[in-house]
């Protein structure tokens, strides 16, 4: 919601017919709930200093003041910044220069669908971008000026990348139907990059990068916290199965390292998925252990930076080697996944260890020969296979009051084309299950309109309307077969489709792939379960 | 015929109408991309829009189910309600159809002398948009509810880790 407007200005509105103005003379509107809160002074010095390069004039800011306390050189500085990067990545110069404005990708914008700013399709968001490239970096723009479409950086520019950008959740959606196959999520990365050399940034993303530098983790908790928390969770385990579970935190020698985003461990929803995860390596006897440091396998500094990006995976290989696991086995994350399929080779494979191996299922041999390079396998896949050779007794109808859909995290889907496991195991252990309609699942799914950094409150009404394509499609669901469940395998997720369900589909449950595949495990030795894992009564218990 | 046969007789046409004049409050652009498109799922808002004002015009003839009304409303209110708009802005769908009630029909009741009849059916479209200011109010307590509440999910087992260290005080003090 805007600001209230006066009285006067309401008389002049009658005509509700909005001003046909060029999207470059229209002014930025930065009233509050339009943006999300800038970063902390603290937490920006205790950057600058740990991960140099990367980011510049630290100071306490607002922006809804005019002047947002640039350094003197900022446009030298913005512009510098935007020719490394021109030279570093070859796909940024192609990005910049292939787009034919054929607008294939100005309807597919979760964000433009559910609030219909023009700034927010695709190619005119990149244009943000690709007109001071333009203006600055060709020769016909630098003469021809706006007939070719370009400008000069200027303040207000630098301001309507701070609304916009950070209006983008890099879910790649508009890449999938770009015939230039151009990643819109790169150029996102690329302006908040730029961005972050003049100070330019938000909390909610800032703070969780400064919390994972220093313990691991997005909120900062240090070890014997978090081994206490995950001591609630083997608390709650045992109430509910009658077992009382060995965790390993920071044991060595174990075979496999497990990493998953801190969320699970932390908020509800996730800590059921935890939780889950838990008695699925009890059932197996899996040979793993937990590392407080790579407590979490979100990586904020992938809507930060490259070299942030980089700086915080490193943990994973850093962890696996000193604990000398032989391979990771990563938990339900979405953007954790991107990282790690697309990059973390590339940034940080010279970092393995010569103890890791091509991870091999220890349960049913299956070499996972997908993860020959980064040695890092998926939980929904590892399941999966145990489902298929029959390893876990499971019994469905433990789960048989759920109605139950798949969300396709973006990342996963997009990032590593991850569709069928989640759903095999889904189906697995589920009695009902229904898909969301063709075109808004699978590497087409809708984003939660809360990723890349930008799931915090203070600006729920973008990402509710930004939710919108994905509410109404689960609303269809809801009204079609009766839904009352969305599973997915993201952390961001299990937080921001809770909202979105309330608003856009009331009544629907938001849970983790492991919380429902637990709730159907049959452990050794368990009592009678009577109670789901989040100790409501299963279907049949519910007089008890 | 009087002016409620008229419309009857005309809803479609009214609906379709009515749809045009509240895609004109968005921007240009944005209209061109969302008139064309009428598909459910990758255009909800052009699609809401339209059913909204379909299924609003016989309700308001029929003027007999408060319910179906706001049912009717309730999708289109809760899309405007957090899309970028002034309150005013996100309910003035409903007065634009009064405007284009006027545009279609009031020179010639004014001409025939029965102007009153606009007047009492534009009675119900005042109702409408009180029981709108309802679902309005309702959708925005709902999303500032929704911020509270999410901030206590996020942080579930903190809390439960703060109390126990409460309860460990106390547990020594006991013994």
């Amino acid at each position: 919601m805007a600001k209230i407007i006066k009285p006067d200005e309401m008389l002049r509105s009658i005509n509700y017919t909005p001003p046909a103005t060029d999207w470059m003379e229209t002014p930025n509107d930065l009233s509050p709930g339009r943006f999300a809160y800038p970063a902390k002074l603290d937490k920006m010095e205790y950057l600058i200093h740990e991960i140099p390069g990367q980011f510049g004039n630290p100071r306490t800011w607002n922006p809804t003041d005019d002047d947002w306390q640039l350094p003197p050189n900022w446009k030298e500085i913005v512009v510098n910044g935007f020719r490394e990067r021109l030279d570093k990545y070859r796909s940024l110069k192609i990005f910049m220069d292939i787009c034919v404005r054929c607008g294939a990708c100005a309807d597919k914008c979760h964000f433009f669908i559910g609030g219909g700013d023009p700034k927010n399709m695709p190619v005119l968001r990149a244009e943000l971008m690709r007109s001071i490239y333009r203006g600055e970096f060709t020769l016909a723009g630098k003469i021809l000026g706006k007939l070719t479409g370009a400008r000069v950086m200027e303040e207000d520019v630098l301001k309507e990348w701070f609304l916009y950008f950070y209006q983008c959740t890099e879910c790649r959606r508009c890449s999938l139907f770009c015939p230039y196959g151009i990643d819109t999520a790169e150029v996102t990365m690329m302006a908040r990059e730029l961005m972050h050399l003049v100070g330019i940034n938000i909390n909610w993303i800032m703070e969780p990068v400064a919390n994972c530098t220093r313990t691991g983790n997005h909120l900062g908790i240090q070890p014997h916290a978090f081994k206490d928390i995950v001591e609630f969770m083997v608390d709650d385990i045992e109430t509910i199965t009658g077992k009382r579970l060995n965790v390993p935190l920071n044991e060595k020698g174990h075979e496999v390292i497990f990493i998953t985003p801190s969320g699970d461990v932390f908020a509800d929803p996730g800590i059921y998925t935890f939780m889950g995860y838990l008695m699925l390596f009890d059932a197996i006897g899996l040979d793993y252990t937990l590392s407080t440091y790579a407590s979490e396998g979100g990586n904020f500094g992938m809507f930060t930076s490259a070299d942030t990006m980089k700086a915080l995976n490193g943990k994973m290989y850093a962890e696996a080697n000193r604990l000398g696991a032989k391979w990771i086995l990563g938990g339900e994350c979405g953007h954790m996944w991107r990282v790690i399929n697309q990059y973390m080779d590339t940034m940080n494979g010279g970092m393995q260890g010569p103890q890791m191996q091509t991870p091999v299922s220890p349960i049913t041999g299956t070499v996972f020969k997908n993860a020959k390079q980064t040695k890092m396998v998926h939980i929904a896949e590892f399941t999966a296979d145990l489902i298929k050779h029959g390893k876990l007794n499971l019994d469905k109808s433990r789960n048989s009051d759920i109605i139950a859909t798949f969300h396709d995290s973006c990342n996963p889907a997009r990032g590593m084309g991850m569709f069928d496991e989640p759903r095999y195991v889904l189906q697995n252990v589920v009695e009902n299950f229904h898909e969301m309609p063709l075109g808004t699942i699978r590497e087409q799914t809708f984003c939660c309109a809360g990723g890349s950094g930008l799931n915090t409150d203070e600006i729920m009404d973008i990402r509710m309307r930004g939710g919108l394509p994905r509410g109404n499609a689960l609303k269809h669901v809801v009204d079609k077969h009766g839904v009352n469940t969305m599973a997915c395998v993201c952390a961001i997720d299990r937080a921001t489709l809770i909202p979105l369900a309330d608003y856009w589909a009331p009544g629907v449950k938001i849970t983790g792939l492991h919380e429902l595949v637990a709730n159907a495990l049959i452990l050794d030795g368990e009592q009678e379960r009577t109670m789901n894992l989040r100790q409501e009564p299963l279907p049949g218990f519910e007089e008890e | 015929m009087g002016l409620e046969e008229r419309i009857a007789e005309r809803s479609k046409e009214l609906a379709e109408k009515w749809a045009v004049l509240i895609l004109g409050t968005y921007p240009p652009e944005t209209q061109a991309v969302w008139k064309e498109n009428r598909e459910r799922f990758s255009n909800p808002v052009g699609h809401a829009i339209l059913k909204a004002s379909s299924e609003l015009i016989p309700l308001l003839l029929a003027w007999n189910d408060a319910e179906a009304v706001a049912g009717a409303l309730t999708q289109l209110v809760k899309i405007r309600a957090v899309q970028d708009f002034a309150p005013s802005q996100a309910l003035s769908f409903v007065f634009l159809f009064k405007k284009l009630l006027r545009q279609e029909f009031l020179k010639e009741l004014s001409a025939q002398g029965s102007l009153e009849e606009l007047l009492a059916f534009e009675t119900r479209v005042d109702n409408l948009a009180v029981i709108a200011f309802d679902l309005y109010v309702a959708a925005r307590d709902q999303v500032q509810r929704m911020r509270v509440e999410e901030v206590k999910r996020a942080h579930v087992n903190i809390v439960r880790r703060a109390n126990l260290m409460a309860s460990d005080v106390t547990a020594r003090k006991a013994e």
